[in-house]
């Protein structure tokens, strides 16, 4: 019994290759011909021949600067943003409209913001006038990783709290250590660029 | 014998439904092969690149672009530079923000 199980499962399986074979075969055929818009509308090959129809999409910018796939087909409309496999955005412009350089508002190792650091923050907010905020902390590879997650968010929240204090809204605060650099963390000068808060405005 | 043959010739109409399965259902209606071009402009077409969105704030209060040609409608979401939802506050959950509609020259009859 087993035995006649197994070849079934062999045979079964050799029976479906050939099938999809068949289709591409006929689907292929199909091309050739040009097969106009009304060619067998209704008939059952036709229909296994549309799995394959081309569906080339345009690009779409958001005003983030940001690219979405979009499709017309004459009926429908179709879009879904467009994002790498790692599912990171396809962007033609950088969103952040503030970077801060950490070495310039923190002491190392501090999350506290020093005085003139406060003010030019203040200012930075009152000018910017978004909807709100999205406020990144990055750090550079020195310490461990964990260690870092923690100082980049402490050091969010802080600029976070003086956004706050000018009446800025806080879309989200977040850290993310080492894990996101913007240079090499091999150069000192690398690693001045990794340490940094991002501030995204959103408009 | 032919009990065997008529499992086997079962299992062969199945497995090949099975197979047409996989590559899914479409609908069988007629449609443009330039799928880059905004019909829904009467006689105006014009390239989906131009389309003018507006901003749709989900239930959870994050940001969706939303466009509205006339006759086609596109959503898609707003996500930052690191692929997470835009939550931006611009308006209040299931409203519309922007000129969603701006570009149409079909008026909607919804």
């Amino acid at each position: 019994m087993h035995d006649l199980l197994k070849r079934l499962t062999l045979y079964v399986g050799a029976a479906c290759a050939l099938g999809l074979t068949v289709f591409a075969t006929d689907v292929s055929a199909q091309k050739r011909e040009g097969g106009g818009l009304l060619s067998g509308l209704f008939d059952k090959d036709d229909k296994l021949g549309q799995e394959v129809e081309p569906y080339v999409p345009g690009i779409w910018v958001d005003p983030d600067g940001c690219e979405h796939w979009v499709m017309d087909d004459g009926f429908e409309g179709f879009m879904t943003p467009h994002v790498n496999r790692k599912g990171i955005p396809v962007c033609r412009r950088g969103t952040p409209c503030g970077t801060m350089e950490t070495d310039q508002f923190f002491d190392t190792n501090s999350a506290k913001i020093n005085q003139a650091g406060q003010v030019r923050l203040e200012e930075f907010f009152v000018a910017a006038d978004a909807v709100s905020y999205i406020i990144i902390g990055h750090t550079d590879s020195r310490a461990s990783d964990g260690y870092n997650m923690r100082l980049s968010y402490r050091r969010a929240n802080a600029v976070a709290e003086i956004a706050q204090r000018t009446g800025s809204r806080i879309a989200d605060v977040r850290g993310y250590g080492e894990r996101m650099p913007a240079a090499s963390n091999e150069t000192t000068n690398g690693r001045k660029q990794n340490r940094r808060v991002e501030i995204i405005c959103l408009r | 014998m032919s009990y065997t043959k008529l499992i086997m010739a079962t299992s062969l109409v199945g497995t090949l439904s099975a197979c047409g399965d996989v590559t899914g259902e479409s609908g069988g209606g007629l449609v443009n092969e330039n799928k880059t071009i905004d019909y829904g402009q009467g006689n105006r077409e014009k390239s989906l690149s131009e389309l003018q969105a507006g901003i749709w704030i989900d239930p959870n209060g994050c940001d969706h672009w939303i466009i509205d040609d006339g006759i086609e409608g596109y959503l898609s979401q707003r996500l930052d530079k690191y692929g997470k939802p835009v939550c931006s506050g611009v308006g209040e959950p299931t409203t519309i923000v922007g000129p969603f509609q701006g570009n149409q020259t079909i008026t909607d009859p919804i």
